[in-house]
C-alpha cells in the first residue's frame, strides 16, 4: 500500500467521526457534554486502559519508558513556554497550561491506534495517563494559583493503570467476565471522545485569534521538535518513536478551555488557542504522520 | 474454562453495564434519552451492522433461513400472545407489543456476541433487524392505532441492513477506512444501550407486579417453545439455532414502554412487565445458556 493511501486510511475515521460531532454541534441539536464526558472519563476510558493493557501484555519497561520520556517533554515544554510567555508579556498562569498540555486523549489515542494498532494504543495510553494527571494537577494549580491534588486523585486513570500492571506483574490473566466487561465498555471511548471533540470544536466561540493563534502554532511546533529530539536522543525506533512524536505534537487540550472557563482566566483566548491549534493540526496531520511513521534518519 | 466461568463471562458484562446506568440515574445524573437514541440507533447500530457483516462470512442461505425463522417467531409470538390476552381479557394495544417484542438489541446482541463470538453477533443482528422492522411498523401501529411506514424508512439501521445484504450477496468488501470507521462507531451501541437500559429501569413507575409476573412467565415460556420448534422446523443448527433460541427468550423490550408512554397505553403495566421479565431473565438466561453451551 502506498504511503499516501495508508495515511488517508489512518486519518479518515478520525475526520468522519469528529465530523459527525462537528455537524451535531453546528446543527444545534442538544448534546449533553457533561453526560458523555462523565461516561467517558469515569467508565469508558478506565475500561479501555485496563482492557488494552491486560489484553496486549505490553512490555512494562516500554510502557514506563514512554511515560518517562513524555514527562521529560512536558518538563522541557514548561520551561520553554514560561520563557516565551515572559517574552510576549503574557500571564504565565493563564496561558502556560494551554501551551503545554495537549489533547493526548481525544485525539492522541485514536491516532496512535489507527497508525500503530493496539501496541501503539498501549504506549499512547501510557503517555495519556501522564498527560491527563499532569493536566489536572499542574493545569488547575497554575490557573487557580495553588497546588491542588484533588482532581488528580479523583481521576480513575492512575488506579486502573496500577490494577492492570498488577495483573501484568503477576502474569495472571484477568477473569473472562472482567475482560469482556472492560472490553465492551472501553469500546465506547474512542468514538465518543472523537464525537465530543467535534462537538466542542463546533461550539467553542472564538472572538479573535491574534496572539493565541501564535501560541497554538508554538504548541504544535515545539511539541513536534521535542518529540523528534527525544526520540533521536534515546534512539527510539518503530512504534515507540512514532507514538512519542505523535503524542508530543498534539494540539492544545479542550480540558484547558474547561479549566480556564471554570476559573474565568481569559477563556476566549484559550478557546482561540485550542481551536486554532486543533484546526492547524488537522491540516498538517498527514505530514505529522509521515514523519512519525517513517524510520529515523 | 468451567461452565460457571463461561456463563459469568457472558452474563456479567450485561448486568454490570446495566448497573452502571441504573446507579448513574439513581445518583441523580442525567442521561438524555434523545441523545442516547440518536447515538445508538441513528449512528452506531447501522455501523455495527455494516462492520459485522463486512467482517463475518455468512452465506446468503444461512441468512435467509434464520431471517425467515425470526419472521415466523414474531408472527407466531403475536398470534399466540393475542390468544392468551383474549383468555386473560386484557386489551391488545397495551399488552400485545410487550408480549411480542423482546429485548433482542441491548440484551440479545451482547449475549450472542459473548456466547458465540462475532459470528454469533452477526446471527443475532439478523433477528434484531427483523424485530426492529416489526417494532417500528406493527408495534407502533398497535400502540398508535395506525400503520406508519415512513417511520421505518427513516431508520438508518434498515438501510444498513439492506447494504449488508447487498454486500453479502454480491461479495463486495468495504475499503479499509470505511470498515475501520464503522467498526469504531459500532462499538458505542452495545454498552450505551445497556447503560440506558439500566437507567430506564431506575426510573420506571410500576404497578401490579402480580399480573406482570404471570404474563412474563407465559411470554418467556412461549418464546422458548417457539424458538426451539422453529429452529427444528427450519432445520437450523449450531450457532443459528442457538441464536434463534436465545433471542426468543429475551425479556420484554424497553421500546414497548416508550410506545406505551407516547400513546398512553398503561405505561406502568408495561414497565412492570419489563422489570419483572428482566429480573426473571437473570435466572432463566444462564440456565438456557448452560443447556445450549453443553450441547443442548
Amino acid at each position: 500500500m502506498s504511503v499516501l493511501l495508508e495515511i488517508a486510511t489512518i486519518i479518515a475515521p478520525l475526520f468522519v467521526i469528529a465530523g459527525i460531532g462537528f455537524a451535531w454541534g453546528r446543527s444545534g441539536m442538544p448534546f449533553d457534554t457533561n453526560m458523555i464526558g462523565g461516561l467517558v472519563v469515569n467508565f469508558a476510558v478506565p475500561c479501555l486502559i485496563f482492557s488494552t493493557l491486560t489484553r496486549l501484555e505490553v512490555d512494562i519497561s516500554d510502557f514506563g519508558a514512554a511515560a518517562g520520556m513524555f514527562s521529560l517533554a512536558v518538563g522541557a515544554n514548561i520551561v520553554a513556554s514560561a520563557i516565551l510567555l515572559r517574552l510576549m508579556r503574557r500571564d504565565i498562569g493563564t496561558f502556560l497550561p494551554a501551551t503545554v498540555f495537549a489533547n493526548n486523549g481525544n485525539m492522541g489515542l485514536p491516532l496512535c491506534l489507527f497508525a500503530f494498532g493496539e501496541e501503539g494504543l498501549a504506549l499512547g495510553i501510557s503517555i495519556f495517563v501522564v498527560s491527563a494527571s499532569a493536566n489536572f494537577l499542574l493545569g488547575i494549580s497554575f490557573v487557580s494559583g495553588k497546588l491542588s491534588l484533588r482532581e488528580t486523585i479523583k481521576a480513575p486513570h492512575l488506579y486502573v493503570v496500577m490494577a492492570a500492571l498488577g495483573f501484568l506483574f503477576a502474569e495472571v490473566q484477568p477473569p473472562a467476565w472482567l475482560a469482556n466487561t472492560t472490553y465492551i465498555i472501553g469500546g465506547m471511548s474512542i468514538p465518543l471522545m472523537l464525537i465530543a471533540l467535534g462537538v466542542s470544536l463546533a461550539r467553542l466561540t472564538v472572538s479573535s485569534f491574534g496572539q493565541s493563534f501564535i501560541l497554538g502554532l508554538y504548541r504544535l511546533g515545539f511539541g513536534l521538535g521535542i518529540g523528534l529530539i527525544l526520540s533521536w536522543f534515546f534512539e527510539l525506533e518503530g512504534v515507540a518513536r512514532g507514538v512519542l512524536i505523535l503524542q508530543c505534537a498534539m494540539p492544545s487540550a479542550v480540558l484547558n478551555y474547561i479549566i480556564a472557563a471554570r476559573y474565568d482566566r481569559k477563556p476566549d483566548e484559550i478557546a482561540g488557542l485550542v481551536v486554532g491549534s486543533t484546526f492547524v493540526s488537522l491540516v498538517t496531520l498527514p505530514l505529522l504522520l509521515l514523519v512519525a511513521m517513517q524510520g529515523p534518519g | 474454562m468451567s461452565l460457571f466461568a463461561q456463563l459469568s463471562a457472558i452474563i456479567c458484562p450485561i448486568f454490570i453495564c446495566a448497573a452502571i446506568g441504573f446507579f448513574w440515574k439513581k445518583t441523580g445524573q442525567g442521561l438524555d434519552p434523545d441523545l442516547v437514541t440518536t447515538l445508538v440507533y441513528k449512528i452506531s447500530v447501522p455501523c455495527l451492522i455494516i462492520a459485522t457483516f463486512s467482517k463475518v462470512v455468512v452465506t446468503p442461505q444461512a441468512l435467509a433461513s434464520l431471517g425467515l425463522a425470526s419472521i415466523f417467531l414474531l408472527i407466531l409470538n403475536g398470534i399466540l400472545g393475542a390468544l392468551l390476552l383474549r383468555i386473560f381479557r386484557l386489551p391488545f394495544p397495551s399488552y400485545l407489543p410487550a408480549m411480542t417484542f423482546s429485548l433482542v438489541g441491548s440484551m440479545g446482541l451482547p449475549v450472542c456476541l459473548f456466547a458465540y463470538g462475532e459470528e454469533g453477533l452477526a446471527h443475532g443482528l439478523v433477528v434484531f433487524t427483523i424485530t426492529s422492522i416489526g417494532t417500528f411498523t406493527v408495534g407502533a401501529a398497535l400502540a398508535a392505532g395506525k400503520v406508519s411506514v415512513d417511520k421505518l424508512l427513516k431508520e438508518p439501521a434498515i438501510w444498513a441492513a439492506l447494504a449488508a445484504i447487498l454486500m453479502i450477496c454480491a461479495g463486495w468488501k468495504l475499503p479499509v477506512w470505511m470498515s475501520n470507521t464503522s467498526w469504531l462507531l459500532g462499538g458505542i451501541a452495545i454498552p450505551l444501550q445497556l447503560i440506558s437500559l439500566g437507567a430506564s429501569l431506575a426510573q420506571f413507575e410500576v404497578s401490579s407486579l402480580g399480573r406482570a409476573f404471570s404474563l412474563t412467565i407465559v411470554k418467556l415460556g412461549l418464546g422458548f417453545g417457539l424458538g426451539f420448534s422453529l429452529a427444528e422446523l427450519f432445520g437450523l443448527s449450531g450457532i443459528s439455532r442457538a441464536v434463534l433460541i436465545l433471542q426468543a427468550i429475551m425479556p420484554v423490550a424497553v421500546s414497548n414502554y416508550m410506545f406505551a408512554v407516547i400513546y398512553k397505553r398503561e405505561p406502568t403495566e408495561v414497565a412492570a412487565m419489563v422489570i419483572v421479565s428482566t429480573a426473571i431473565a437473570a435466572i432463566s438466561l444462564p440456565l438456557i445458556l448452560a443447556w445450549l453451551l453443553t450441547g443442548g
